[in-house]
């Protein structure tokens, strides 16, 4: 089973992401913050990160950056804000996403990138 | 309720109660930046988290609220009362949004009005600032410069019919300047005194307009009309200056793009069917090149009328007629036309410099397109290739290419392209050793520009070459044989309904009185049966299970102990707004905020510390004048602290203000006729001040001209002695009050005493019972038909508990001829109770009457005892 790891300080948003993973079949995990998340990581890797850019002591960017300075994590990594400016978009890049959202995201439109990231075919 | 929405509410609870209290530090601490960044994440996370339902209200207000914030945190805005006041306000309505969610599970649309006023409101915070700072608005005017001809290749000008197309290119061609306008006013434009659609309409040189609703349209019961979602696209002829002068107002809400003319040559229509070119793009591009206008012109127009005019091919050669007419001289463009009508794909505009000329037909070959590349797809390699077109200067370079390679990895397994992956990872092997993200970027556009011939080298075999270093899903796999079950760390505290608690409650209460059973039947294994082993063996058993149930009992207590900063909390924003209201000063202290009690006892707290607080603010401190004048300092303080002491938590309300007089308590307790006058001569003063206490002390028209406190304080009382609690005021005149609350830590266990009367037995809180007593008949005195006795020489009315509960049957005296008496303390007096026997105290789990019983008033409950017998325990207050 795909292990996702659903990074983001608003429990609401967790769940969101959660309910909607879990119905599809994959084996999610959460951290409220990078530090968390870099621990969990470290721990075990994920198949594929969901990494929200606003948290508090480390937000998405530097948590991104991070995750791609160590080696080990070449997993891909979807990043979500609510910002939808280009500078946003360009700066989750530059630090390591593979792919930026937009906030409010839908159920499908998580799902078929997740799919699509994690390398599997569309049903 | 959906658990997410749940969630949600919880969530937003959470963030309310946040943004509330770094309101109040931001207040005292206005430069903190830290606490304006945490202000932001707190409405941010909220504004995010409704964008999940279907709240347009709330999503408003918090929206402009997030941008307020914004403003703020980045400085643009600086921190101000007003801005707190109308932050504060905004928090309330969205409070009580979700009030209203969590009770009918959706918001009243009447909203409406007052969230777009508030967020207005919110947002005339930031305007007023950009339009006062030069530098922001030229910030807000820089979209309106072209930066480069990229945005107007994104266009969907593919949208507009041919005439228009064709009508914007012959102007083009004339020399004008062809500009796209996109124009999304705000949503409250309406409110500004724009109109959008006239604006839009009045567009100069206007060739081309379309109006499209911003997002799905709402259903109509729950349209603002008032809310202007619509955008609007125009495409006119005049100049950057001059339409740049025409949005002046509305800059920020403006996107002007400049378009190239040959833009417009889009052909369109049904690409199948009709002749076949072959032959004429041959003949086509020879007459081209030798420069035969007149004979290029004459073979379209013949190969024209062949053509149905749907096809996509009539549209090329309609344009491509054009082209000769308009710029004959312009061979690269009317070559790239006549190439397309071989591949049926629109000519590449865009990437082709007029200046350039085009080495061969390869330049407009057409795209990789798979059977299954959606939108999703191409957005998705669309991304990859921006993260590869990042700057290389980063620590973390190599983790980027790796990454981009496994999430192109996955979608091309995803699309079954897999054949693509091998060459994928050569070219990130190269990356990789360069440390440079250009031969990944190479083979991207490479491999999705060109469409991969089907009879492509098989490389299936090398897709796992020996050097192949990041094979990144199966590699990673091997390394860490990774398991889903290993390594879980669940979170570290967990939410629980309370009913789950309460049922758990319940159920300890009911082992424990099943617990107290064991000895009772030991005594029977005794003296009914004879077996004294069997009995001693229930005996030392009981010991075992007594322990582990009152551990057990304690653990879930502790599951309901909760701090007292619950109620505390809410206090900063009361005494804000109180004290703003008087026009007083006063500082608030809270101390002790952790102190842990039961959470029914935490909850009955609540309402009588508001009233005591609010009392302090009202009639405690005084104004800062008067203050003054009496050497205080004009911030009056009011302390609010919690301690524990042994089993009860004890909650100290004091303030520095001016006190309670005696001398007016007691002249106003004589008017009201709560005293009389020979009482009035003895009253000490904390007697005195204790009347505050008394019902019926404190009503309207004494508050108006009351010196000191006395608002409802019998309800606090009341209140307070509910969970059996105490209250005690002291008051010094001129220099303060403070009022001592003592809760019990837990009601889940009353202490009662059981007494017997008429065979029945009943049970009476401890709380009340000061004591037990006989009294030989011949001590009863009648007064006036009431029964009294002199008890340590004062006098004790009595009443029979028979009498008082409808039966008639009198009470017993023992062998002495004395009767049993239960002194109870009844809002300060004493009165003794006729019973007919004492028993033992014990510890119940009360329960309250339910269903048809709740009507009996006389009794606060009932609770089972150890040999299975129902206990019912008496409500005094009522039955006397």
């Amino acid at each position: 089973m795909k292990r996702i790891l659903i990074v983001d300080d608003a429990a609401t948003m967790r769940m969101y992401y959660r309910s909607i993973l879990e119905g599809a079949g994959y084996q999610v995990d959460e951290a409220v913050n990078g530090i968390e998340a870099m621990e969990k990581s470290l721990q075990e890797p994920f198949d594929l990160y969901i990494v929200d850019v606003n948290m508090p002591k480390q937000d998405g960017y530097s948590f991104m950056s991070e995750l791609r300075g160590r080696d080990l994590f070449q997993a891909p990594a979807l990043m979500v804000s609510t910002e939808a400016a280009a500078s946003d978009r360009t700066r989750a890049y530059a630090a390591g996403a593979n792919l930026y959202l937009v906030k409010p995201i839908k159920p499908d439109e998580l799902l078929t990138n997740c799919r699509l990231l994690l390398g599997e075919v569309h049903p | 309720m959906n658990p997410l929405l749940e969630q949600f509410l919880s969530e937003s609870r959470e963030s309310l109660q946040g943004i509330g209290e770094k309101l109040m530090q931001l207040e005292k601490d206005p430069a903190s930046s830290e606490l304006m960044t945490e202000l932001f994440r707190f409405v941010h996370t909220l504004k995010g988290n409704s964008g999940l339902f279907d709240l347009p209200e709330l999503t408003r207000v918090l929206h402009a609220g997030e941008d307020l914030m914004d403003a703020v945190r980045n400085g643009v805005v600086a921190y101000s009362p007003l801005l707190a006041d109308r932050l504060l306000d905004a928090m309330d309505f969205v409070g009580m949004l979700c009030d209203e969610i969590e009770k009918h599970g959706s918001t009243n649309a009447k909203h409406i009005d007052n969230s777009v006023r508030l967020a207005a409101d919110l947002r005339q915070l930031i305007v007023v600032v950009i339009v006062s700072s030069d530098e922001v608005a030229c910030a807000v005017a820089t979209p309106l410069q072209p930066q480069n001809s990229n945005p107007a290749s994104q266009l969907p000008l593919a949208d507009l019919s041919e005439e228009i197309r064709m009508t914007a290119y012959r102007a083009a061609v004339s020399g004008e300047t062809l500009h796209w306008i996109e124009y999304s006013p705000s949503e409250e434009c309406f409110f500004q005194g724009d109109d959008p659609f006239f604006q839009a309409r009045q567009t100069p040189g206007i060739l081309w307009g379309g109006i499209a609703a911003r997002h799905v349209w709402p259903a109509l019961a729950e349209l603002d009309p008032f809310c202007c979602i619509l955008d609007f696209t125009v495409l006119s002829t005049a100049s950057l200056e001059e339409l740049q002068e025409y949005y002046r107002y509305v800059p920020d809400q403006v996107r002007i793009i400049p378009v190239p003319g040959r833009f417009f040559i889009l052909p369109h229509g049904d690409p199948n069917g009709g002749p076949v070119y072959e032959d004429f793009v041959a003949d086509a591009l020879g007459l081209l090149q030798s420069g035969n206008m007149v004979g290029l012109t004459r073979a379209t127009r013949s190969m024209l009328e062949l053509s149905n005019p749907d096809l996509w091919l009539s549209a090329a050669l309609r344009w491509l007629l054009l082209v000769t007419e308009q710029e004959p001289e312009n061979v690269v463009v009317q070559e790239v036309i006549i190439i397309s009508l071989r591949t049926l794909t629109h000519p590449d505009w865009h990437e082709l410099d007029a200046s350039t000329p085009i080495q061969d037909g390869d330049a407009v070959t057409p795209r990789f397109k798979p059977a299954k590349q959606t939108p999703e797809v191409t957005a998705l390699i669309a991304a990859q290739r921006e993260v590869l077109s990042m700057p290389n200067d980063v620590a973390w370079l190599a983790g980027r290419l790796k990454s981009v390679a496994a999430s192109l990895s996955g979608c091309l397994q995803a699309i079954v392209s897999t054949e693509l992956v091998a060459s994928m990872d050569v070219a990130l092997n190269e990356s990789l050793e360069q440390q440079t993200s250009v031969p990944l970027l190479r083979w991207l556009d490479s491999q999705f520009e060109q469409t991969p011939k089907a009879d492509q080298p098989d490389t299936s075999d090398t897709i796992y070459m020996p050097e192949t270093v990041a094979v990144p899903q199966a590699d990673a796999a091997v390394k860490y044989g990774r398991r889903s079950e290993d390594a879980y760390v669940g979170p570290k505290s967990i939410k629980v309904d309370q009913a789950k608690i309460d049922r758990l409650m319940n159920l300890i209460g009911e082992m424990v009185v099943a617990k107290n059973a064991l000895p009772y039947l030991a005594g029977r294994a005794e003296t009914v049966f004879g077996v004294r082993e069997l009995s001693r063996e229930i005996k030392s058993q009981y010991a075992v299970i007594n322990r582990i149930a009152e551990e057990m009992q304690d653990s879930i207590m502790q599951v309901r102990m909760m701090p007292v900063s619950f109620v505390f909390q809410r206090f900063p924003r009361l005494v804000r707004d109180t004290s703003n209201k008087l026009g007083k000063e006063v500082t608030l202290i809270l101390e002790g905020e952790e102190t842990e009690a039961d959470k029914n006892v935490i909850e009955s707290l609540g309402d009588p510390l508001v009233h005591i607080v609010r009392n302090s603010l009202d009639h405690g401190i005084e104004m800062p004048d008067v203050r003054r004048a009496q050497g205080k300092p004009a911030a009056g303080t009011i302390v609010i602290r919690a301690t524990q002491e042994a089993d009860r938590v004890v909650i100290e309300i004091r303030d520095d203000g001016k006190g309670i007089d005696p001398a007016v308590i007691k002249r106003l307790a004589y008017e009201k006729g709560i005293i009389d006058e020979e009482r009035l001569e003895r009253l000490t003063d904390q007697e005195a001040i204790n009347l505050v206490f008394a019902a019926g002390f404190s009503t309207a028209e004494v508050v108006s001209d009351l010196s000191g406190r006395g608002v409802g304080m019998d309800v606090v009382r009341t209140a307070i002695e509910k969970v059996n609690g105490s209250i005690h005021l002291e008051s010094e005149n001129g220099k303060g009050t403070c009022i001592r609350l003592s809760l019990p830590l837990s009601m889940a266990v009353t202490n009662v005493m059981i007494v017997e009367s008429n065979n029945q037995i009943f049970g009476v809180p401890m709380g009340i019972v000061v004591e037990t007593v006989r009294i030989a008949r011949a001590d009863i005195r009648t007064i006036k038909k009431n029964q009294a006795t002199v008890l340590r020489g004062r006098i004790v009315p009595l009443k029979s508990l028979n009498m008082l509960l409808g039966q008639h049957d009198p009470p017993k005296a023992n062998e002495e001829d004395e009767l049993a008496v239960l002194i109870v303390s009844l809002g300060g007096e004493s009165v003794g109770i006729f019973v007919d026997d004492f028993r033992e105290t014990v510890d119940i789990i009360l329960k309250p009457m339910t269903g048809v019983l709740a009507g009996l008033s006389a009794y606060t409950g009932s609770a089972l005892l150890g040999d299975g017998s129902v206990l019912m325990v008496l409500d005094m207050k009522e039955i006397i």
